[in-house]
């Protein structure tokens, strides 16, 4: 496959970052996820695509377990994040979800300064022991999410004030201020406009250097611009995972083919 | 891919743009076999018509690269839909070098028929461009009909073009060195021995971008190749 980005896509095999075995989710009765593997990599961005209620974002939320919210929902197989189960009864969920941060569809900044959106999770871990610090953590957060040059002189207004762009922006820096390892993200760019998620995919492709980003998505076109590697869900199953410009250009299964040139819902 | 998109404005673009394809295939099918006709028989008006048509064909090639980038532009095709849109670029591309080389062979005709008579090998260009015509419907075919092993046979089938013009190479050099009054007829049938022979190559190129809209992978180089008229001297 000559791919003309072979270099700058170019990712190490070796890294795996989290990997999951025979993973099956069920709501209720209802089998949502079927016996998925996949092998997720560091410092690169995964996407997932499918059509609606093929199980993506269900599949997502696995990964740092906020399926446990749901009392319905049941997890089955193993997810090693490392090497290690994030599944075991000595892991925190909490503290799992420090390393496995989160971005949702909807920009969703909580009810207070743009300041303590972000020092609210490093305030919780313990991760600052003085306000100077602090600050410090704050203003990289805010850096690293393109937002520090529009918020610095307005870090104590709410966050809530800001432009939905912006917001969501803010919310990626709050899930960065954590310093994750894994950055999971549903959807997070379907409530912005085409400018707005510009900045947000460069600023994944920028975040690639340090984590390992999974985002879902609807927009074909968003998953084949930033993302390195693709995977495709349909009614519950991977069906197929392997590099993006190969599944864009020539999927090996025709359903990945069908869907991607728009010929399922 | 059978199967219709959701968007059937989509399926309208892209049969479009494959339809103009194929006329264009045709217009330049007839413009070999005339071509062709009009040198063997040294048939003035005939090639005047070739050299006319040849516009239509530049036209449609026009056509075809505004309709592709619009397609490109409005509905970022992927996948084997992406190959249909750069395939359909690419052959149209093929074929209007091929049609240029038939306009060649009319042009070359009003010459010709000045010079004198070289009968011989006539009868070999006419089979050798009548080869390649049937070279390129076979290609056309395949495209619509998505059959790679009547493209893999086209691209086997160039060898016997090129077998074609080392014989007819060795035949001009004859008559040169026969007679030296020969020489401008036959430095003429030459060339046109030799577009004919070129066609037969953007022929197979197109053949093989058949493969690639089929499979998304362009053929492995196993072509068997017979163009040794580079090692040929006029002392045999």
């Amino acid at each position: 496959m000559n791919d003309m980005r072979l270099i700058e896509r170019a990712v190490n095999m070796d890294d795996i970052k989290i990997s999951a075995r025979k993973v099956q989710v069920y709501y209720g009765d209802n089998h949502a996820i079927k016996d998925v593997n996949v092998d997720i990599q560091d410092k690169t961005v995964t996407a997932f695509i499918g059509p609606s209620g093929c199980g993506k974002s269900t599949f997502l939320r696995c990964l740092n377990r906020m399926n446990d919210t749901i009392d319905i929902c049941r997890v089955e197989g193993d997810i090693h994040l490392d090497g290690e189960d994030i599944n075991d009864k000595r892991v925190d969920p909490v503290q799992l979800r420090a390393k496995v941060g989160m971005v949702f569809q909807k920009p969703n900044p909580f009810p207070k300064s743009i300041y303590d959106n972000v020092a609210y999770g490093p305030k919780i871990h313990g991760m600052a022991s003085n306000k100077a610090e602090l600050d410090e953590i704050v203003e990289n957060a805010l850096r690293r999410a393109a937002l520090w040059e529009e918020a610095k002189d307005r870090l104590d207004t709410p966050g809530t004030g800001l432009s939905g762009g912006q917001q969501q922006r803010l919310c990626i820096a709050r899930a960065v201020a954590t310093e994750p390892e894994v950055l999971l993200m549903d959807e997070p760019c379907s409530a912005l406009d085409p400018i707005a998620t510009s900045q947000v995919e460069e600023l994944i492709d920028e975040l690639r250097t340090d984590y390992s980003v999974v985002i879902v998505t609807h927009s074909m076109q968003q998953a084949a611009r930033v993302s390195q590697k693709t995977a495709f869900f349909h009614l519950g199953h991977l069906v197929e995972y392997g590099e993006t410009g190969k599944i864009f250009t020539n999927p090996e299964d025709e359903r990945t083919e069908s869907y991607i040139t728009g010929r399922i819902g | 891919m059978n199967q219709e998109h959701i968007s059937s404005a989509f399926d309208r673009d892209l049969e479009a743009i494959q339809a103009l394809m194929v006329k264009m295939g045709g217009l330049v099918e007839a413009a070999i076999l005339d071509g062709a006709k009009a040198v063997t028989t040294r048939d003035i008006e005939l090639a005047e018509k070739v050299r006319k048509g040849d516009a239509a064909i530049d036209e449609l090639e026009e056509r075809i690269n505004e309709e592709t980038a619009r397609t490109i532009a409005l509905r970022a095709p992927v996948s084997s839909d992406l190959r249909v849109v750069l395939s359909v670029l690419k052959l149209a591309a093929s074929l209007e070098r091929i049609g240029d080389y038939a306009r060649n062979l009319a042009k070359r005709t009003e010459v010709l028929a000045d010079q004198r008579p070289i009968s011989g090998p006539d009868k070999a260009l006419k089979r050798m461009s009548k080869e390649v015509q049937r070279m390129l419907k076979d290609t056309l075919d395949a495209y619509v009909r998505r059959d790679v092993e009547l493209a893999e046979d086209v691209r086997q089938r160039d060898e016997e073009v090129d077998e074609m013009y080392n014989a007819l190479f060795r035949e001009f050099l004859t008559f040169m060195m026969e007679d030296p009054r020969n020489i401008t007829a036959c430095m003429h049938l030459h060339f046109i021995a030799k577009n004919v022979e070129r066609m037969g190559d953007l022929v197979t190129n197109m053949a093989e971008q058949v493969v690639y809209v089929v499979t998304g992978e362009m053929p492995d180089d196993t072509r068997p190749k017979s163009d040794e008229t580079a090692f040929i001297s006029g002392e045999t």
